[in-house]
């Protein structure tokens, strides 16, 4: 395992790169998966049954398809007859509306634990539906959808490492390359595995401070 | 002066009958309450009046105008009726503060020190000062429905809606509610109750409207309303929440209020109190 460390040293940019690739892959989808999931979460509680219905086959349609048949779609796919894409560009859409749909149904799970008479208040104060999303339906769904969401953010960054099957050179990727290389594949992955443990615990640690701040207060005792 | 006019308000909802013609005018500073069994279309008239729910029919003037038109600023008309809820309805991720102000800061874009100052004066004025910074999950009902109305005074509202403001608190904390009622009564503030509480009815010292089945079947002073020359109807329903009344708590709605009745061992609202203070 020294050993294997040393040879690691050796290759160090290719390995930092590569954290850096994963880093930056699951930040983008966890910024633009949790911005998509709010609107979709709009849309499908402001419309009408039409609309309802839509973003419900949104939700429904990417929770139920593997991501990596969408990924391999826009990859492999889609240049047979249309554009050739990177494979980071691939990465962020496909993990976004995937991210999204997730993201999405735990807010609307949130949601059905408000208080109805709430947000008759506050249209009956004159607040507007936009203004009743933004000041009292999103501020506590979101609270309310924390340990879901980080736990998305963690889900996020472990998978990251599937884009690895289209090409793009994140983490994952390098290891293999070392472990390829170097003939240690036992400790290749050990390290792998070791790193994603470590970067996922430092998520947890800020979700946990996250849960702390942002509880709704009155909310957990009461469950 | 007549602040609120109800023509013939109709409304239908699947079929079924909820407002068959309900007429009222609430005056200027007065206080008046509309009492009637649970189903009775007491809650569904208020949501007519400030459109959260559209009636089918009739005619609402409030502050001179037409308020089912169709170019009515719905918002601009809800931002001059203060609505207070049976379950408070407060924003339970806002402390008692934040409630008050929520609507000064978005709705009127009131600088924050402004609506700061402006909400502690309502919630002194409901003897929840004290409470400000703390979170609805932190307050008794009784102090929760003095948060509501005060974040409902807050906007300088032309009138107060109550839908059923006492129904889900307990005899001591109706009686809080009781004792703000007098308070704005006092200060001339126009009010719209709607309640079952024959209490709260009795003890609140309006005029009364028997509402039942979508209409309003009679309208006096409490008692000669529930007095013994009573429509059979009225009769029937008094004898009804008197008996329910009894059952669940151990006063007689014709027991006077004491106007010093501490609130939750805060002071009293009112010194003077509601039995000291002049008819009008």
């Amino acid at each position: 395992m020294i050993s294997f460390l040393a040879q690691m040293l050796e290759y160090w940019p290719q390995v930092l790169s590569g954290l850096g690739n994963t880093l930056l892959l699951a930040a983008v989808i966890s910024v633009t998966g949790l911005v998509g999931g709010v609107v979709v979460f709009y849309l499908a509680i402001s419309g009408g049954p039409l609309r309802r219905r839509l973003t419900e086959g949104y939700i429904s349609f990417f929770i139920g398809t593997p991501l990596i048949v969408l990924l391999f779609l826009m990859y492999y796919g889609l240049p047979q007859w249309g554009p050739k894409l990177t494979p980071f560009t691939v990465a962020v859409i496909g993990f976004t509306l995937n991210v999204a749909a997730y993201n999405a149904r735990y807010l609307m799970t949130a949601f059905r634990g408000l208080d109805p008479d709430e947000l008759q208040a506050a249209r009956a104060q004159g607040f507007s539906d936009m203004q009743v999303f933004q000041l009292v339906i999103l501020p506590q769904v979101m609270r309310l959808s924390v340990p879901a969401l980080t736990n998305q953010v963690i889900l996020n960054l472990k998978d990251s490492s599937i884009a690895f099957l289209i090409q793009y050179a994140e983490f994952f990727a390098q290891m293999q390359d070392l472990a390829i290389r170097s003939f240690r594949f036992l400790d290749a992955y050990l390290v792998a595995g070791a790193v994603y443990l470590a970067l996922v615990s430092v998520v947890v640690v800020a979700a946990r401070w996250l849960e702390r701040r942002y509880v709704l207060p009155g909310v957990r005792r009461a469950r | 002066m007549t602040l609120l006019s109800v023509q013939d308000l109709k409304l239908e909802y699947d079929g079924r009958t909820i407002l068959d013609g309900v007429s009222f005018d609430l005056a200027q500073g007065e206080l008046k309450v509309i009492m009637g069994p649970s189903g009775s279309g007491k809650s569904t008239l208020l949501r007519c009046l400030n459109r959260l729910t559209m009636p089918n029919g009739g005619r609402v003037v409030f502050e001179g105008r037409d308020v089912l038109g169709p170019d009515v600023d719905e918002r601009a008309l809800r931002q001059r009726i203060g609505f207070v809820f049976q379950n408070f309805a407060l924003y339970r991720h806002l402390t008692a503060l934040q409630n008050v102000t929520l609507a000064l800061r978005h709705l009127r874009r009131m600088p924050a020190a402004e609506a700061d100052e402006r909400a502690l004066r309502q919630l002194a004025r409901m003897d929840m000062q004290a409470h400000a910074h703390k979170y609805p999950a932190q307050l008794s009902g009784g102090q929760k429905q003095r948060v509501a109305i005060a974040r409902a005074l807050a906007m300088d509202p032309a009138v107060l809606f109550f839908d059923e403001p006492t129904s889900a608190l307990d005899p001591l904390m109706s009686r809080e509610v009781v004792n703000i009622l007098h308070q704005l009564r006092d200060e001339r503030v126009s009010m719209l109750c709607v309640t079952h509480d024959l209490y709260l009815a009795r003890a609140a010292g309006g005029r009364v409207m028997f509402l039942d089945q979508g209409r309003i079947h009679a309208e006096g002073e409490v008692d000669e309303l529930f007095g013994p020359n009573a429509d059979p109807r009225i009769r029937a329903f008094f004898h009804q929440e008197l008996q329910q009344a009894q059952a669940a708590q151990p006063i007689s709605p014709a027991q006077p209020i004491s106007p010093a009745q501490p609130m939750d061992g805060a002071q009293p609202v009112d010194p003077s109190g509601p039995a000291g203070s002049p008819e009008r």
